[in-house]
């Protein structure tokens, strides 16, 4: 349940202690979205939330970065607040969909965090033409988002969470929609990326390797009512080609794959059907 | 650019199509006077209520009154564009009016709750009743050295037509952007002017420039109607109410002041047109007008 190496903090980045969220309260249809939740991350860790539709792992995602409220229980981003870091734009957030405005073009649309921080012309320019660098699309700042392919759009979507500078990445299942070969592509992107800019990134999935390959801790969620059940940490060292088919890998794999079995009632009434059969 | 003479031609095309059928409406009308001739037709197919085609084109070079130096044309032309005039500032003062109410809606539900039943009952007033009763209260209205004028009532309803479609087309609008957008906003620490003039008015073009249509084609409307119902001189609508009286003696006369409508309501999509490109040049091709 504990993560056990407490070891060589470079601080905590999120500490979240008891958190609870009722959706509906009062009503017939009353949904526990999360039900004492406790997690600590690390500066510059890669966490992967992963569960079962329905186990409040997006609920929690939100409520990290403020777009939902918490009904109980106390939330440290960078210590302060889930507010007041949403005030302070020390979080980035990309979706499932990349959610770039059509009216503007790939560049502005990186900008259009910095110019609601209230940078300057010049300095916009500069750091959207950094991060276009970063996320391999120099020749397509001009283009509209609509030319792009789903990946690419997705990589504009990654640039623009990262405008600011935040000390932190929230990501709700970000490549969720693109195929098999992009996607994977986008992971080792990902891993580049956060190696040259050590941010701390909370990363929601239900792809089982995905959650593996990317992470350094994976938090097993559960619905009804949306909790952790498990935490995984994750000893593949530095990924490289090979990592996706070796053993430990899939060991890995196959770690998370039953901790999320363990919780999942309908996966065990199936099993003992199975059984009488 | 290959793609402005792809579209120039077909331009030119949608053209060459439209002339064809105000070419297929002449025959037509001119088929149906022959008809009417032949056998029993139930309306009237004379020259006094069906002017041939060629009466009508002559009519234009008609002196307008007796003995005057202007012709039909040059009084049609002078009163389409006065009408033009005033339906542009009715449409202009409908948009301003429009866009602000459906702000003002977006932002506060309470607005919108008690603002838009408001807004739907006023189109159930008829324009006719509406008239005089603008007229009336506007006579009565003096800033100063400034006199209320009955032009200005013209405007105003041509407005009070224009504002509707806006409103209600700009409220949808400013509502569309789907809640992914709205909370990456919310995330950057937007205001909600921010999220006004960065997203949501953005986001509102494909739904204000089909509104832009239909408010442009009221003002007109209003325009004219009023025109009619107030007495105004100058415009369109009434030439066409003096042309009407005459034509037992030019039955052919009436019909310029038709086309000058007409060519009133080609200009003023044309503006539109012109509009909709300049809004519409940095989206998608494909929406929903």
């Amino acid at each position: 349940m504990t993560s056990p190496n407490i070891v060589e903090t470079a601080g905590t980045a999120l500490a979240i202690s008891g958190v609870s969220k009722v959706f509906n309260k009062g009503n017939t249809n009353e949904v526990t979205a999360l039900s004492d939740v406790n997690l600590d991350v690390d500066t510059g860790e890669f966490i992967s939330l992963i569960g079962p539709s329905g186990c409040g792992k997006s609920t929690l995602l939100r409520v990290l970065g403020d777009l939902t409220e918490f009904d109980s229980g106390g939330i440290q981003v960078s210590g302060r607040s889930p507010a007041q870091a949403r005030k302070e734009r020390l979080y980035g957030i990309a979706f499932q969909q990349a959610a770039l405005f059509d009216w503007r073009s790939v560049s502005k649309n990186i900008e259009l965090p910095l110019e609601l921080a209230g940078w300057d012309k010049s300095r916009r320019e500069a750091r959207s033409a950094e991060l276009l660098d970063m996320v391999q699309l120099s020749e397509f700042g001009n283009h509209r988002p609509w030319e792009l392919s789903g990946g690419m759009q997705q990589r504009v979507a990654i640039a623009r969470s990262l405008a600011v500078d935040p000390p932190l990445l929230l990501m709700d299942e970000p490549f969720g929609a693109l195929d098999e070969m992009t996607r994977e592509r986008m992971q080792n992107e990902l891993l580049r990326i956060r190696l040259d800019t050590g941010k701390t990134i909370i990363f929601v999935t239900h792809s089982i390797p995905e959650a593996v390959y990317l992470s350094d801790r994976v938090v097993v969620m559960s619905p009804r009512p949306g909790r952790i059940t498990a935490e995984i940490n994750v000893d593949l060292g530095e990924r490289t080609e090979l990592t996706r088919e070796s053993d430990h890998f899939f060991h890995n794999v196959t770690a998370v794959r039953e901790a999320l079995r363990l919780h999942d009632s309908s996966a065990v009434s199936s099993t003992s059907h199975r059984g009488e059969i | 650019m290959s793609n402005t003479r792809e579209r120039i031609s077909r331009g030119g095309i949608s053209l060459l199509w439209a002339l064809a059928g105000i070419v297929l409406i002449a025959i037509m009308w001119e088929l149906t006077k022959i008809l009417g001739t032949l056998i029993e037709l139930p309306f009237n197919t004379s020259d006094q209520a069906m002017p041939n085609i060629w009466s009508m084109f002559s009519a234009f070079t008609l002196p307008e009154v007796r003995g005057s130096d202007t012709s039909v044309f040059q009084a049609v032309l002078a009163a389409a564009s006065y009408s033009l005039l005033l339906a542009m500032g009715g449409f202009f003062i409908g948009v301003v009016v429009g866009l602000i109410l459906a702000i003002v809606m977006q932002r506060f539900l309470f607005f919108e709750r008690g603002l838009l039943p408001f807004v739907i009952a006023s189109q159930t007033v008829p324009l006719i009743a509406l008239a005089p009763l603008i007229v009336g209260i506007g006579n009565q209205i003096s800033f100063g050295p400034i006199q209320w004028s009955t032009t200005y009532s013209v405007m105003f309803i041509a407005a009070y037509l224009a504002f509707f479609p806006l409103s209600i087309g700009a409220l949808r609008g400013l509502q569309a952007p789907d809640p992914t957008s709205l909370e990456l906003m919310r995330s950057y620490a937007a205001t909600n002017n921010s999220i006004l003039w960065k997203l949501r008015f953005p986001a509102s073009i494909p739904y204000l420039v089909p509104a832009l249509k239909v408010s442009a084609a009221a003002a007109v409307v209003g325009t004219v109607v009023a025109e009619i119902s107030t007495g105004v001189r100058g415009g369109i609508g009434r030439l066409m109410i003096e042309y009407a009286r005459e034509t037992t003696s030019q039955p052919a006369k009436v019909y310029v002041a038709v086309f000058g409508a007409i060519a009133l309501g080609l200009v003023v999509a044309a503006i539109i047109a012109a509009i909709d490109v300049l809004l519409t040049k940095n989206l998608p091709k494909k929406g929903l007008a």
